[in-house]
């Protein structure tokens, strides 16, 4: 043992550890939040039910969850017309893929490990919508002219093969506040008057130029690229 | 639903769904605000915008004198991009959408007889010609074609009301409408006024055969609720000037001369964006115009008055517009 605590450290510098706690394991969780109610359970079903197609036809937003095959995990937001995922049947559904920032790092995991999983929101609605699947990107043409809106073509698609479907209790939206418009002004106390892009740049000291240079051209991005 | 910046829509509440036929629906809407319904004229549309954000034309059937509700009727399809099937899948009484004020380019005129052809959904802006031209006690027929009976909405009301007037043409039991037999060559001095309605191969049928028959294209009238494909040269910058507005725009190759006009702050109407509705259209006070629309004739496309803006383009570098 004294002779590891005295080998010679590396030229290396030496990150400082992450802070780190004690980890529970199923039984240590279980005792401290119980067992779910049977109902709870059961609202797992395996198929896109009238109610549940409701929900994705009025949704115009939804966060994709995707690993890699090593498990690293990564997730994106995808948003645009409510509606704009389409219902193919009660155990497939695909959302569109237009101009993107070309990392495709969702479609790049999703080729090494199918498994996905999404939620999905309604603007005003506290409950969400978990559905988790299996995706594959296609670029099918008939499939893609469904998604044609305002003259925008959908350059790809994402077929999610449906594993789960259930609602997610309103809990997390009631106590965030997300749809109060109150909590709008937070924008500005974040960025404090600079695009967020701009901020980031600023930090790692070596901008692509000046912060309002940086933000003309993600608003004119935002503008053209939409 | 724009107008110079201004909305000229209203808020109606849906009263009642009703399943006409097979994948047809028919939809009352009526006012919530307390104030009437606006007037309209047979062949007359209106834009509708849907919960989620999407608008579409409809033609608007019954009757002109009841403006207690308005009510129309769609045609479920199956690769929809999301607007009939929310109207069959999702919509219910009580919700409440936008409605724009009426357009009419299928206006009942003066005439001594008409002959209306109707494929499928196509019917609609029919149902209140015919009622019109048999008011006016006028010399009408109407011929309805359709995949099979049960596909044709309004088959049963308009055999009620009209007897021999009304020929239906189910494909399964009949076979196509036999538009030989229904163009003949025009005779005799009254004129005959055709209007026709449905999908594109049948309009396009009804074109070809009254052409080849010798009827004047302006005596033939269509109404199409999807834009066709125009067959056009690579689009290229070209100069507007907004002689009302009193400004010139450089309008950019991947732009429509709509958005390029909207950009430079300039009030225009639009909806369909696609050159079926009319709601752009704008005159033309110099230039020679590139129409790539489905609205304007032959006729009115060289006579070059006016344009639709949202798809249509210069066919040189520079368009004079009242706007």
């Amino acid at each position: 043992m004294s002779e590891l605590l005295h080998v010679a450290p590396a030229a290396r510098p030496q990150r400082p550890a992450r802070p780190s706690f004690k980890r529970l394991d199923l039984d240590g969780i279980r005792a401290v939040v119980g067992l779910p109610h049977e109902t709870t359970e059961a609202k797992i079903v395996p198929t896109i039910g009238e109610t549940a197609r409701r929900f994705i036809a009025h949704s115009p937003f939804m966060t994709l969850a995707t690993c890699d095959r090593d498990g690293r995990a990564d997730c994106s937001p995808r948003g645009d017309g409510p509606g704009f995922v389409k219902v193919l049947d009660e155990r497939t559904i695909a959302l569109p893929d237009r101009t993107g920032n070309n990392l495709v790092q969702s479609f790049q995991n999703i080729l090494q490990n199918p498994a996905v999983g999404t939620l999905f929101f309604v603007p005003g609605l506290r409950e969400t919508l978990r559905v988790n699947g299996d995706g594959y990107v296609t670029d099918d043409a008939e499939l893609l002219s469904r998604f044609t809106a305002d003259g925008r073509r959908a350059k790809l698609a994402l077929v999610i093969e449906v594993e789960e479907v259930y609602l997610h209790c309103g809990k997390a939206l009631i106590r965030s506040g997300m749809w109060d418009p109150r909590w709008q002004s937070l924008a500005d106390d974040m960025t404090r008057g600079i695009g967020v892009f701009s901020l980031m740049e600023i930090e790692k000291g070596a901008p692509h130029g000046t912060s309002s240079e940086i933000d003309d051209w993600i608003e004119d991005a935002y503008r053209r690229e939409l | 639903m724009e107008r110079d910046g201004q909305l000229s829509d209203f808020e109606v509440v849906i009263t009642q769904l009703t399943l006409e036929a097979d994948g047809v629906v028919s939809v009352r809407l009526e006012r919530v605000d307390g104030q009437p319904l606006p007037p309209w004229q047979p062949g007359a549309h209106v834009d509708l915008a849907l919960p989620v954000g999407i608008t579409r034309q409809y033609s608007l059937i019954e009757s002109p004198a009841d403006l207690s509700s308005y009510r129309i009727a769609v045609l479920q399809q199956p690769n929809s991009r999301g607007g009939s099937e929310y109207v069959h899948v999702f919509l219910r009484p009580g919700q409440r959408v936008r409605v724009g004020a009426p357009r009419n380019h299928f206006a009942l005129e003066p005439a001594d007889a008409y002959r209306f052809i109707g494929g499928g959904i196509g019917i609609t802006p029919l149902l209140s010609m015919a009622r019109a031209a048999d008011e006016r006690d006028a010399d009408w027929r109407l011929h309805y074609g359709g995949r099979s009976l049960r596909s044709m909405a309004y088959r049963r009301e308009l055999r009620a009301a009209y007897g021999d007037k009304v020929e239906l043409w189910p494909q399964d039991l009949r076979g196509p409408l036999p538009l030989e037999r229904l163009l003949p060559r025009p005779e005799g001095d009254g004129r005959t006024l055709v209007y026709c309605c449905g999908p594109e191969p049948l309009i396009e049928a009804v074109r070809a055969t009254a052409a080849a028959n010798g009827w004047a294209e302006e005596d033939v009238r269509f109404e199409r609720f999807a834009p066709t494909v125009h067959e056009h040269g690579p689009d290229r910058p070209f100069e507007v000037e907004a002689r009302r507005s009193g400004k010139t725009v450089a309008i950019e190759e991947d732009e429509s001369l709509l958005d390029g006009l909207l950009r430079a702050g300039i009030g225009v109407s639009s909806s369909c964006r696609s050159g079926v509705c009319g709601a752009c259209e704008t005159r033309v006070i110099e230039g020679e115009v590139e129409h790539r629309d489905d609205i304007l004739s032959n006729a009115q496309r060289e006579a070059g008055e006016s344009m639709m803006v949202c798809v249509s383009r210069a066919r040189g570098d520079r368009l004079v517009l009242d706007v």
